[in-house]
């Protein structure tokens, strides 16, 4: 391997997969305490109809009608959602399964009449991407990376996605307050004034225009299991928001570039020839970081509610006070 | 006062980069009262980020090692083909002066193809890249051509036909050419003549040798079609009727009249509609077809309700074998050339319709076919 194949192959990737995780991460620490965790996988099954009435519309396979025509199914699915929730008196679980089957079910019944019209169309080929794919070609030496020309370069990719986490980011800090209060609790949250239906409701938005945005690079696997795993990691470590959210984005940071290093380079040292799939090995590292949170966390951990069974009841009582 | 500092630290985290929050979350647990937890996610922290350095070390390791490897003072034109057709081509051009990389294995379907980062990495570091184009190789054209924009030699074997004869698999506008252009081998000698063009402008040195070898290839290309057209024309004119599973072999079908009939469309993701399969069964058994093939690279669940479907009409149809669409047969076997791939395709077909041919095909090499 030469530097300039690091350069142009794995630091762009490396970036996407990192804003992607980050984005994801931070945004699935509100989804994980709400239990509404497989809201990622539920968007992934909504954005067919979006893509097909987008293809349809437009002609053509280009990204921005098919990427318009997926957020605007996403966030439609989301309103549903949160909708049928509120109106249908059902849990958040099986509102999202509902909505998302049903949308899922149109998408499917419309492109069988695409089909019929002989056009070759899947949400896989149109929406998902890869990591592999993201590719830079200006940077050719370390000095090169200096050349604002070459940043300019950097894939779309890779803005996109930073583009997503700084707004998850900006969302987040400032909304932190009312955030946190409508996850806990959102009876005090309405009783305390603030729009607990509203705030949800943002909340889903920015779930569905990160999960959208993230989908289009990197694929949907990666996403849905990042909005779950490290935030499932760290509510494990801690009783306390700011912390939990804290370490999440670590364990998501150490997911990435783990994971990518794993799949890119990892079959390498046995004498493999082929690299692995990148997205799916950062999604497996991070189901691991989750096992061994599962098993070893220091107080809601298997080992340590089987030896010191005090130490959870405790916990308990710190959660109540958070 | 303590919150505001972590409302600070969380503004901190948001705008920088991953170290920073690692910090942030460390300098926070601290003033946690529970210091196991601390403790914990700090040790976590650490293996991880250890893990991690091993891993770049390994990396670094590996990449200073392969630049010393002796195969990269290989002296060989290095060579990159997507599909096994294309690599075929390669090789028998290129001979002793290329070196070739195949992307796609045996039974691999280019379609759904998902190219991993050593793929990448062979393109970007190769002298000169193939592809077929006609977005045959799904999601990894985008890529193959934007290489291709900067600088790199990558080309689409697909390039010197011309539009006009292209199938169109698209009704509507804008849409593109069905890319399965190697069922014909006059069409394929095409191919040959853009590998060729390439790697004497790459290479010019063996300019000659790689017009030689071209020509002798493109000499067992037309003997090949004329092998499979007089196979085919041995068929009973009202049978000449292909069904399979996808439609892959349109180009076949048009060079040498046979009416090509794919259950699923162009692409292998769309499932075949229940109507489909009902229309299919008609003509099978009106017309008393007495084959209808699986593919390689595709599961054969669709063709057998087909057959389903005609027992219950009271006509037997049987399995004529598998054909190899998208991608050739194992590495080393006859099949595992583009010659041979082709001569299977057409021998079997022509012997499950009812045609005269030879037990061992074109180059008297095939394998005794195994019914399924």
């Amino acid at each position: 391997m030469k530097l300039s194949t690091f350069l142009q192959l794995d630091l762009p990737a490396m970036l996407a997969a990192l804003f992607a995780t980050l984005a994801c991460a931070l945004i699935g620490n509100f989804l994980v305490l709400r239990r509404q965790s497989l809201m990622g996988d539920a968007v992934s099954h909504a954005v067919l109809p979006g893509i097909v009435i987008a293809f349809l519309i437009w002609g053509s396979r280009a990204t921005w009608p098919v990427f318009i025509g997926a957020a605007a199914a996403a966030l439609t699915a989301v309103v549903l959602i949160e909708l049928v929730r509120r109106y249908g008196r059902l849990d958040a679980g099986t509102a999202m399964a509902v909505v998302f089957s049903i949308m899922f079910a149109a998408g499917v019944v419309m492109m069988e009449q695409a089909a019929a019209r002989n056009i070759d169309l899947d949400a896989e080929c149109v929406l998902y991407g890869q990591l592999e794919d993201i590719i830079w070609l200006a940077p050719t030496t370390l000095a090169s990376l200096l050349d604002p020309a070459v940043w300019e370069e950097l894939p779309r990719e890779v803005w996109t996605l930073f583009g997503a986490f700084v707004f998850t980011s900006v969302v987040v800090t400032l909304f932190w307050k009312e955030l946190k209060l409508a996850s806990f609790d959102p009876a005090l949250a309405s009783a305390l004034g603030f729009p607990a239906g509203r705030i949800d409701l943002a909340l889903m938005f920015v779930v569905g225009i990160v999960a959208v945005a993230a989908f289009e690079a990197v694929g949907s696997i990666l996403v849905i299991a990042m909005f779950i795993c490290p935030a499932a990691s760290a509510r494990l470590l801690t009783d306390r928001l700011s912390t939990q959210v804290a370490i999440s984005l670590v364990l998501a940071a150490i997911s990435a570039i783990a994971g990518y290093l794993l799949a890119a380079f990892g079959p390498m040292w046995f004498g493999h020839e082929h690299s692995l799939a990148a997205s799916g090995m950062i999604a497996v590292v991070s189901g691991v970081i989750l096992a061994v949170s599962v098993v070893a966390a220091p107080r809601y951990g298997l080992l340590a509610r089987r030896f010191r069974p005090e130490a959870a009841s405790a916990g308990t009582a710190a959660a109540v006070r958070e | 006062m303590q919150s505001a500092y972590r409302r600070a630290a969380l503004r901190n985290l948001a705008m920088t980069a991953p170290i920073c929050s690692a910090t942030a979350a460390i300098g926070e647990a601290e003033v946690d009262p529970h210091r196991a937890i601390a403790r914990f996610a700090i040790a976590l922290a650490l293996i991880s980020a250890f893990t991690t350095l091993v891993f770049g070390f390994q990396a670094a390791a590996y990449a200073a090692g392969s630049i010393s490897n002796p195969a990269a003072a290989e002296t060989k034109l290095q060579a990159v083909a997507t599909t096994g057709m294309i690599a075929d081509i390669v090789r028998n051009v290129g001979g002793e002066r290329v070196a070739v990389r195949q992307l796609m294995g045996e039974g691999v379907d280019p379609h759904l193809y998902k190219a991993t980062r050593s793929d990448m990495a062979a393109i970007l570091n190769a002298d000169i890249t193939f592809f077929n184009g006609l977005l045959l190789e799904g999601k990894m054209s985008d890529a193959l051509e934007r290489i291709g924009q900067a600088g790199h030699a990558v080309h689409a074997v697909s390039a010197l036909l011309p539009r006009d004869q292209l199938l169109a698999s698209d009704d509507a506008p804008g849409g593109h050419a069905d890319p399965h252009v190697w069922m014909d081998p006059l069409a394929w000698a095409k191919a040959v003549a853009v590998v060729s063009d390439r790697l004497a402008e790459r290479d010019p040195e063996g300019a000659d040798d790689y017009r030689r070898n071209a020509e002798r290839y493109e000499q067992k290309l037309r003997d090949l079609d004329r092998y499979a057209e007089a196979a085919i024309a041995s068929v009973p004119e009202g049978r000449r009727v292909l069904v399979t599973a996808h439609d892959a072999f349109g180009y076949l079908g048009r060079r040498y009249g046979l009416e090509v009939i794919g259950i699923q469309g162009l692409s292998t993701e769309s499932e075949a509609g229940l109507k489909r399969v009902e229309e299919i069964v008609h003509l099978i058994a009106t017309r008393r077809i007495p084959a209808v093939f699986v593919e390689s690279t595709i599961p054969d669940r669709s063709v057998r309700a087909l057959i389903a479907g005609a027992a219950a009409r009271g006509h037997a149809v049987k399995i004529g074998g598998e054909l190899y669409s998208d991608a050739m047969g194992p590495p080393g076997s006859y099949e595992g050339t583009y010659i041979g791939m082709i001569d299977h395709n057409v021998t079997l077909i022509a012997r499950a319709l009812g045609g005269v041919v030879p037990d061992k095909g074109h180059g008297g090499k095939l394998a005794a076919i195994v019914a399924r």
